[in-house]
C-alpha cells in the first residue's frame, strides 16, 4: 500500500485553468442583449446561411465558458457593449459594425485600444464561434469544419465530404 | 515509501505497462512518477477556448527554445543541425500522447532486420511475427480505426474500428497517385469509433480539434490514467506529478534499490524503494537519468559501459511540400484536424537501403482558414474568392534516417522551467541524409505535377524530436546496445527502459503503436515476477 504523504492545504490546490470556483454570474442582461446583436450582426455582415436564431443558447454556454476559464471576460463583455454604443452612436448601426470588424488597426496584437479589445477578444471569438455552430457550411458547402460537432464516423454516414471513385 | 515497482514518467507506455499488470493482479502496489503537472481533459471551456483562440492549456509543458542572445533559453545544440526538443514532447501527466496527432502504424518485418538487409544500424533482437499478436493489442488499447484489408503489413487481427473514408481533399492527391501507379492507402489513426461493447471511451466526434479533444475519443495517456484511478478498483496505483527522479539507486551492480525523487511541491527528496524500476520517460530523459544515475558499480551511468547510453540518437524529420494550384472548383478546404490517407515509399526487403518515406495529404491543405479570413476583416465576396480561386496545397512527408553513434543527447548542467535538467543534444544532417530528402522531394514534386500545380514547390524541413528514438537500444548484446529483448537493462535483473529509447532502428513511420507494443509485452513479463 502506498501511504500518502502529501497532506495539500487549499493554497496548494491546482489553479492552472479554473482559477476559482464555478461563477454563476453572467454579465448583466443588458450586456448579453449587447452581445446576441453583435452576434446577429456577424451573420449579417458576411451574410452567413445558418439558423443563427438557433444559436443563442450557444452563445450563453460560450460566454459562460469564457468567463470560467478567465473572469476578466466579464469586463471584456462589458467593454464591447460600451465600443459597440459608442460606434453606433457616431456612425450608425451598420457603420460601427463594420468598422468594428474591419478596422485594421483593430486587429493589431497585442490590444492597445478598447476597441481592439473588443475586436481581439469578444468579436474575433464570436466569429470562430458562428463558424464552429454551421456558419463554416456558407463557405464553399463543407460538410464538417475545426470546432463542429459533426458526429462519429459511421459507414454509408461519414460526418465529412468524402471522396468517390469515379467508375472508369 | 515501498512499492513493487516504480514507473518514471506518465505517458503512454507507464498508461499500457500499468493497465496491463493491473488488469491481471489489481492490488499490485504501482508508482507512477510525472515531472510535470496535470491539465484537466474533456473540459467543454477548455475545448471552446482552443475553439475561440486556437490556445492550448498545456503549452507551459513543452520546452522552452534554445538560448538566444537576451534569452536565457533552454537546452543546447551541437552539429550542423538542431533537433529541436522545442514543440516536439510534453513533460506532463499523460505525457506527449496529450498533444500528439494518433498516427499508429505498424512496423514492417523487413524493419526488423535492418542491418542484415541494408548494413545500416542494427536487428531489432525479435522478428515481426514475435511482436505481431502484441501489434493487434496495441491497436486494441489505443482504440485504432484502420482497414484491417490493407495488404501492406501482415496482420492477424483486424482493427478495432473502421477506417475514416478518404476525405474529399484527398482528391486530388488520389488522382495524382493513380496516373502515376504509386501506391497509397487509409491512415491508420487512434481515434475510437463506434463500439458495441462497453467502453468509457467515447467515439470520435470528427470535431477537427484533437490537441484537445473535448471527448477524449483520441487516445490520451492522462484519460487512460483518469479512467484507471477513478472507474478502477486499483488501491495501490498511485500517480504523483511534480515529481522530478534525480537518480536510479543500486544496491550492487545487477541490482536497483529504488529511485530518488525530488517533490517540487514540497522541494523535499524522497527515497522510493522498489523491486522493479520502469524508466518510460521518453528518448531524451531515459538514457539522461540513466547517465547522472552515477555509483561505485556503474561509474559512467547504468548500462554505460559500452558508451551506448544516449548515444544513436535519431529522429524523422516533418517536411512540408508546398505549391500553388490554379483554381479550386471542389471547394476543398480543411474539414478535420487529421489525414486520412498516406502513401509508402520504399517500402521493402529490396528498396530499404534508400531510407523508407511517407507521404501524407495533410488535413491542412488547401491552405484555407475562413476563421482567420473574416477576423481580418476579409469581405464576403473575398473570402468566396479565396474558397475557390487560387489556393495553397501541401503534402507532408517523413522519412527513415539511419543511426550514428555521435548522435548523443546528454545532461546539461541547467535546470529547466520545469525543474528538470536540461538536454545537450548533438546531431548531423549528413550526405547520405540530404540525398534522401532529394529523393522525397522529387516524388513530392512529380505529385505536384500530376495535380496540376503550377507554382514552384517550397520544402520546409523540421528536425524536431518527435519521433526520437535509440537511445538505450535493444540488442541480443551489451556491445551493440543499452537493453535486451526484453527492455532489461544488459547486467541489471529489475531495472526496464520502456521507450522509444529502447527501438534498435526507426522506420519511417511514427513509433507509438510499437511502443505500445512493446509496453504491454513488458506488462505481460512483469506479471509473470520475471
Amino acid at each position: 500500500m502506498i501511504a500518502n504523504t502529501s497532506h495539500k492545504s487549499k493554497y496548494d490546490m491546482e489553479a492552472l485553468h479554473h482559477p476559482y470556483p464555478y461563477q454563476e454570474e453572467l454579465p448583466t442582461q443588458q450586456t448579453m442583449d449587447a452581445m446576441w446583436r453583435l452576434f446577429l450582426a456577424i451573420g449579417e455582415f458576411w451574410e452567413i446561411d445558418a439558423d443563427i436564431e438557433a444559436m443563442s443558447s450557444n452563445l450563453v454556454v460560450f460566454m459562460s465558458n469564457r468567463i470560467q476559464v478567465n473572469p476578466t471576460y466579464v469586463a471584456e463583455y462589458a467593454n464591447a457593449e460600451e465600443v459597440i454604443d459608442e460606434l453606433i452612436s457616431e456612425l450608425g448601426e451598420a457603420e460601427a459594425y463594420k468598422k468594428l470588424f474591419t478596422d485594421p488597426s483593430a486587429n493589431i496584437s497585442p490590444p492597445t485600444t478598447k476597441l481592439a479589445r473588443a475586436r481581439q477578444l469578444v468579436s474575433n471569438e464570436f466569429v470562430a464561434l458562428q463558424l464552429a455552430l454551421g456558419g463554416f457550411k456558407t463557405f464553399g458547402g463543407a460538410k464538417n469544419y475545426l470546432g463542429y460537432i459533426s458526429g462519429a464516423n459511421i459507414e454509408g454516414d461519414t460526418p465529412y465530404r468524402t471522396y468517390t471513385k469515379e467508375p472508369k | 515509501m515501498n512499492v513493487e515497482i516504480v514507473i518514471v514518467g506518465s505517458g503512454v507506455a507507464a498508461a499500457a505497462v500499468a493497465d496491463r499488470i493491473l488488469k491481471s493482479k489489481p492490488t499490485t502496489s504501482i508508482l507512477v512518477l510525472e515531472a510535470g503537472g496535470k491539465v484537466k481533459m474533456k473540459d467543454f471551456s477548455i475545448y471552446q477556448n482552443y475553439v475561440a483562440t486556437g490556445g492550448l492549456p498545456y503549452n507551459e509543458y513543452y520546452d522552452e527554445a534554445p538560448p538566444t542572445r537576451g534569452c536565457k533559453g533552454e537546452n543546447r545544440f551541437t552539429g550542423n543541425t538542431e533537433m529541436s526538443l522545442q514543440g516536439s514532447r510534453l513533460m506532463m501527466y499523460g505525457g506527449s500522447t496529450v498533444h500528439w496527432d494518433g498516427y499508429s502504424f505498424r512496423f514492417k518485418p523487413e524493419d526488423f532486420h535492418l542491418y542484415t538487409n541494408t548494413g545500416h544500424g542494427i536487428d531489432w533482437p525479435f522478428s515481426y511475427d514475435h511482436i505481431e499478436p502484441y501489434y493487434g493489442e496495441a491497436e486494441g488499447f489505443l482504440g485504432v480505426s484502420g482497414d484491417s484489408n490493407d495488404p501492406s503489413v501482415p496482420r492477424s487481427t483486424g482493427y478495432p474500428f473502421i477506417p475514416f473514408p478518404y476525405s474529399l481533399e484527398d482528391t486530388l492527391a488520389i488522382e495524382a497517385f493513380d496516373s502515376l501507379g504509386l501506391e497509397y492507402s487509409h491512415l491508420p489513426i487512434a481515434r475510437h469509433g463506434i463500439t458495441d461493447t462497453t467502453s468509457p471511451t467515447a467515439p470520435c466526434q470528427t470535431t477537427g480539434t484533437c490537441l484537445y479533444c473535448p471527448f477524449g475519443a483520441r487516445y490520451n495517456a492522462a484519460n487512460t490514467l483518469d479512467d484507471m484511478q477513478t472507474l478502477e478498483s486499483y488501491p495501490n496505483l498511485s500517480v504523483r506529478t511534480n515529481a522530478v527522479v534525480e537518480k536510479v539507486i543500486m544496491d550492487s551492480k545487477s541490482r536497483a534499490k529504488g529511485v530518488l525523487y525530488l517533490d517540487k511541491n514540497t522541494g523535499e527528496y524522497v527515497t522510493v524503494e522498489a523491486q522493479t524500476v520502469v524508466i518510460a520517460s521518453g528518448t531524451v530523459e531515459s538514457p539522461k537519468l540513466l547517465l547522472r544515475s552515477v555509483s561505485s558499480f556503474w561509474e559512467n551511468g547504468i548500462g554505460n559501459d559500452h558508451d551506448l547510453v544516449g548515444r544513436n540518437i535519431i529522429t524523422h524529420p516533418w517536411i512540408t511540400f508546398e505549391t500553388t494550384l490554379d483554381r479550386n472548383p471542389l471547394h476543398l478546404q480543411p474539414e478535420m484536424a487529421f489525414p486520412t490517407l498516406v502513401s509508402r515509399h520504399y517500402d521493402s526487403e529490396e528498396e530499404q537501403a534508400n531510407g523508407k518515406y511517407v507521404l501524407i495529404n495533410p488535413p491542412s491543405t488547401p491552405v484555407i482558414n475562413l476563421a482567420q479570413a473574416m477576423q481580418d476583416g476579409k469581405t464576403r465576396k473575398e473570402i468566396d474568392e479565396m474558397v475557390s480561386g487560387k489556393t495553397t496545397i501541401q503534402f507532408n512527408a517523413m522519412f527513415e534516417i539511419f543511426s550514428h553513434h555521435d548522435y548523443q543527447v546528454t545532461n546539461l548542467n541547467r535546470i529547466s522551467h520545469l525543474g528538470m535538467i536540461e538536454s545537450l543534444l548533438n546531431f548531423n544532417v549528413n550526405p547520405t541524409i540530404t540525398n534522401q530528402m532529394k529523393a522525397v522531394e522529387a516524388t513530392a514534386t512529380e505529385v505536384f505535377k500530376a495535380m496540376g500545380a503550377t507554382g514552384p514547390v517550397t520544402t520546409d524541413a523540421s528536425w524536431g524530436a518527435h519521433h526520437a528514438t535509440c537511445t538505450t537500444r535493444m540488442s541480443d548484446s551489451p556491445e551493440l546496445g543499452v537493453v535486451d529483448a526484453n527492455l532489461k537493462i544488459h547486467g541489471v535483473d529489475n531495472v526496464y527502459v520502456c521507450s522509444n529509447a529502447s527501438f534498435s532502428t526507426l522506420s519511417a513511420v511514427n513509433p507509438t503503436l510499437t511502443l505500445v507494443a512493446l509496453s504491454l509485452r513488458l506488462g505481460d513479463r512483469l506479471i509473470g515476477g520475471q
